[in-house]
């Protein structure tokens, strides 16, 4: 039994919701607080997590490396020289997701969360073995979704799949013009269907885009309109009983309702 | 047969026989001369179109485009059938507004718990368009690479075009989507972490597979704000051959909430640009025009994109 309960999966279903976005400004935020944080790309093949951090450049060792055998823990991760107690362990590119097992990657996260305070572990897009390895080390998941039905049905169908896992939600890119008008859930909606704890929600921002393409996370600076957001989020990762932030209105959609919490 | 159990099993589209018989609807999709020839039923002559539609990246817009390219082609005449390969995580009935007619599943195909056309789902709106759900509660794996093949075999024999809405990733329900493939679409949008994996989802691909590219969600003011990726640079990193550029658009949220095709939004750019794309696919030769607030670069790079090659007409 690990000591600490301290390894989050960020997991979603449905890809481009948010997952690695989520990770790199939580992990940005935490380090903020003054936390030891590391993040792990477990998706081996298709990774970003690197270029969402602007980490690219540094890689040297990757977790594959790690599960393997190949270098030790402080070789693979890649130290973020703008704040300290920020770490990555980049995924391999060149690999294939069965390449590493639920046992080594279980193994990885049990060596990193003795010598952190919190483990990120981003996992891929799907429900195939990229994400049983994402989710085998993790003690409680984050699943990141969005206002809308294809997301919000796959975010369903994962919260069946992560055992007794604690599952606390991230409602992404929510348009508070949208759901006024009646096109969008509100975040109320989305925490009735799914039933489940929202841990934060993150309004729909330009910025984002912007951050990516430069590898700079919106959550390193403190005046960009996404910072406190994140900086909410990780306090209550940490515990502190802060309000979400529920910036919408509510506005119940029959149809989503049907289809959403019908197929349960 | 009532007109009751042919609208729940897409029977109208059934076979290439039924389909020449059936003068009416031959009148309606106005086929492809060459794509039906009566004579060959048995064993059924392959002459659809199978293409994939796959990104590497989740959440780009590989089930939006599915949907409304098969929309725009069963508009333009052709018979046309989507797809859903993501066992497990499937979406496509529900941007399509099927979901509720989804009764049998491509798995209950391939293991023979029923026919192709009681696993078909013909679209509520359009005749000649069908849908091929996914199962839900199994995993990709259950579905064999040889099996998925022959089915795929078994749509061209009957439409005209077959849209293979592919999960996102690269494993086994990425190889099940395309191995029957014999065209792709790539979907990206213009950040680094889709172009990217866009990159490595063309090197995946069979080197002799004809693929095209569209570059969707393109923000023209972020843009000019040099904010986000131009088309040239994403070109410049891709090197694939451009089939249409889409414009970010929340039409596309409220169509896919409400399940109906963004096609059929009156006025909405996002949907002309996917007709557009559709009749690009047919051969026709359709400029890639410039987007809403047309801006300097994009007027450079409109005049050196290369115009997509017509490959059928």
């Amino acid at each position: 039994m690990k000591q600490k309960q301290n390894v989050y999966v960020v997991t979603s279903g449905k890809g481009g919701v948010g997952k690695t976005t989520t990770t790199a400004n939580l992990g940005v935020a935490l380090a903020r607080l003054g936390k030891q944080v590391a993040l792990v790309d477990a998706d081996i093949g298709l990774r970003n997590l690197d270029l969402v951090l602007g980490l690219e450049k540094r890689i040297v060792y990757d977790v594959v490396d790690l599960a393997e055998g190949r270098c030790q823990p402080r070789q693979a991760l890649i130290k973020d020289k703008r704040l300290s107690g920020l770490y990555l362990m980049p995924a391999a590119q060149t690999k294939a997701k069965e390449s590493v097992s639920e046992e080594q990657m279980e193994r990885v996260a049990r060596s990193l969360s003795s010598e952190f305070d919190v483990v990120l572990i981003d996992c891929p897009a799907g429900i195939e073995h990229g994400f049983r390895n994402a989710i085998a080390g993790a003690d409680e998941a984050i699943v990141v979704t969005m206002p809308e039905v294809a997301a919000i049905r796959d975010a369903d169908r994962i919260l069946g799949m992560l055992g007794n896992r604690r599952a606390r939600i991230v409602v992404n890119r929510v348009r508070p013009d949208m759901v006024k008008s009646g096109d969008m859930l509100s975040v109320d909606d989305v925490a009735e269907i799914l039933g489940r704890e929202i841990l934060g929600v993150v309004p729909d921002d330009e910025e984002i885009i912007d951050s990516t393409n430069r590898g700079q996370p919106v959550a390193l600076d403190a005046t960009r309109r996404l910072s406190g957001v994140y900086s909410i989020m990780a306090r209550r990762l940490l515990g502190e009983d802060l309000a979400a932030v529920d910036v919408l209105n509510d506005g119940i959609w029959n149809r989503l309702r049907a289809i959403l919490v019908g197929q349960r | 047969m009532s007109q009751d159990v042919r609208e729940q099993t897409g029977l109208d589209v059934a076979s290439s026989t039924e389909l020449q018989q059936n003068s009416a609807l031959e009148t309606a999709t106005g086929p492809d001369p060459s794509a039906v020839k009566p004579q060959q039923s048995l064993p059924p002559k392959v002459t659809g179109r199978a293409i994939v539609i796959t990104s590497g990246k989740g959440g780009v817009g590989k089930t939006t485009v599915t949907a409304n390219l098969g929309t725009a082609l069963a508009d333009a005449g052709k018979r046309v059938v989507v797809v859903d390969a993501d066992v497990g995580l499937r979406n496509l009935d529900v941007v399509m507004g099927l979901e509720n007619r989804v009764r049998n599943h491509s798995l209950d195909v391939i293991e023979e718990h029923c026919t192709l056309d009681e696993a078909l789902v013909r679209d509520r709106m359009r005749k000649s368009l069908s849908l091929l759900p996914a199962a839900q509660d199994r995993d990709k794996d259950e579905m064999p690479l040889d099996a998925m093949q022959r089915l795929v075999q078994e749509l061209q024999a009957r439409f005209d075009f077959v849209l293979i809405d592919c999960p996102a990733g690269i494993e086994h329900g990425f190889r099940n989507a395309i191995v029957g493939a014999q065209e792709a679409v790539i979907v990206t949008t213009p950040e680094v972490s889709a172009v990217r994996d866009a990159d490595r989802v063309a090197g995946l691909l069979p080197g002799d597979m004809p693929v095209k590219l569209i570059v969707n969600r393109i923000r023209p003011h972020l843009v000019k704000k040099g904010t986000m990726l131009n088309i040239e640079d994403v070109l410049d990193i891709l090197r694939l051959d451009l089939i249409g550029v889409v414009p970010d658009d929340k039409d596309v949220i409220v169509a896919t909430n409400r399940g109906a095709p963004v096609v059929d939004i009156a006025g909405s750019h996002t949907g002309a640009a996917f007709r557009r794309i559709a009749a690009r696919m047919l051969g026709e030769n359709v400029p890639i025009p410039t987007l809403q607030d047309r801006t300097a670069w994009f007027s450079r790079v409109l005049s050196s994109l290369r115009f997509t090659r017509s490959e059928r007409g």
